[in-house]
């Protein structure tokens, strides 16, 4: 993970944008959560300039 | 075999300068399983480039293209007929592989995108270590197995010398003594008379102070002999 982190960095994107979690097909209420808090976290972002433009 | 490690992708946009049009060639030997030019490795530097220079604001055309090995003329002369529409080529073969596209494709610009490190082993997942100098006169049989060419860091012939402390050399505490590794295992084989000869010294005519060398196999040439 902090390889696919680097490589966004390398780029000049923000590290932040992937992320990976272990998690069960149980855990129906920790991945919503964790939707919720990751999705929250990329609208402080704000989009990727890459996709602004296209 | 030949073990490289991916120059920085600063260094490499660098490299590419105001190339607009780039084909991403790797090789699918050596530098595939230490990870530095592979099909993966490839398709990942590919998408950096193409993400970076839209980021910088001038967009790359990126190709991606991997051969079996890029030392060799059958594996990269398929790729003659498209290397006209590229700008540059960026090869993520070891070094011999960027000169063959550079021999055999001159009107193309071929670049490197990996740094050729040594001629080494992975010993474990994700580390690579030397393992031979490519000196041209193998030693191996006087010397336990062990290489003191590539593995002692004066590539002493008659070892260890005084800087020998606990195993480790003396120049750096990550790199065992090779000597030491020597001796121990001679030790164990119960062939420590493999030792006692002293060693003259090595004929480095064979290794690179002799240039650059060749090796010519007039039973395997097709031209004709005369
Ligand atoms: S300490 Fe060992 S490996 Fe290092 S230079 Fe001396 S003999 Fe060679």
């Amino acid at each position: 993970m902090k390889y696919a982190a680097d490589l966004l960095e390398q780029v000049g994107l923000e590290r932040e944008r992937v992320r990976m979690v272990n998690i069960s097909s149980a855990m129906g209420a920790q991945f919503a959560e964790l939707v919720t808090e990751m999705s929250e976290q990329l609208k402080g972002l704000g989009p990727s300039p890459l996709r602004v433009d296209d | 075999m030949i073990v490289g490690e991916q120059k920085t992708l600063d260094e490499i946009m660098g490299l590419l300068g105001d190339a607009h049009k780039v084909l991403v060639a790797g090789c699918g030997t050596c530098v595939t399983v230490s990870f530095a030019g592979g099909e993966k490795e490839v398709g990942i530097l590919a998408s950096q480039l193409r993400m970076r220079s839209k980021l910088e604001g001038h967009p790359m055309e990126v190709d991606e293209v991997t051969v079996q090995r890029q030392c060799e003329w059958e594996y990269i002369d398929p790729l003659a007929p498209r290397l006209g529409e590229y700008d540059v080529i960026l090869s993520l073969a070891c070094g011999i592989g960027v000169q063959a596209m550079n021999e055999r494709f001159p009107d193309s610009i071929t670049l490197p995108g990996v740094n050729t490190v040594f001629l080494g082993m992975p010993v474990e997942q994700g580390i690579w270590e030397e393992r031979c100098q490519a000196c041209g006169d193998c030693i191996l049989g006087l010397t336990a197995g062990i290489c003191p060419i590539a593995r002692c860091s004066k590539q002493l012939l008659n070892g260890p010398c005084g800087g020998s402390q606990n195993g480790v050399c003396e120049v750096n505490p990550d790199i065992p003594c090779a000597w030491q590794l020597i001796w121990e295992r001679a030790v164990k084989l119960g062939r420590e008379e493999w030792l006692l000869e002293i060693q003259p010294p090595k004929d480095w005519s064979k290794s690179r102070d002799g240039g650059p060398r060749k090796i010519v196999r007039d039973d395997l040439r097709l031209a004709d002999m005369e």
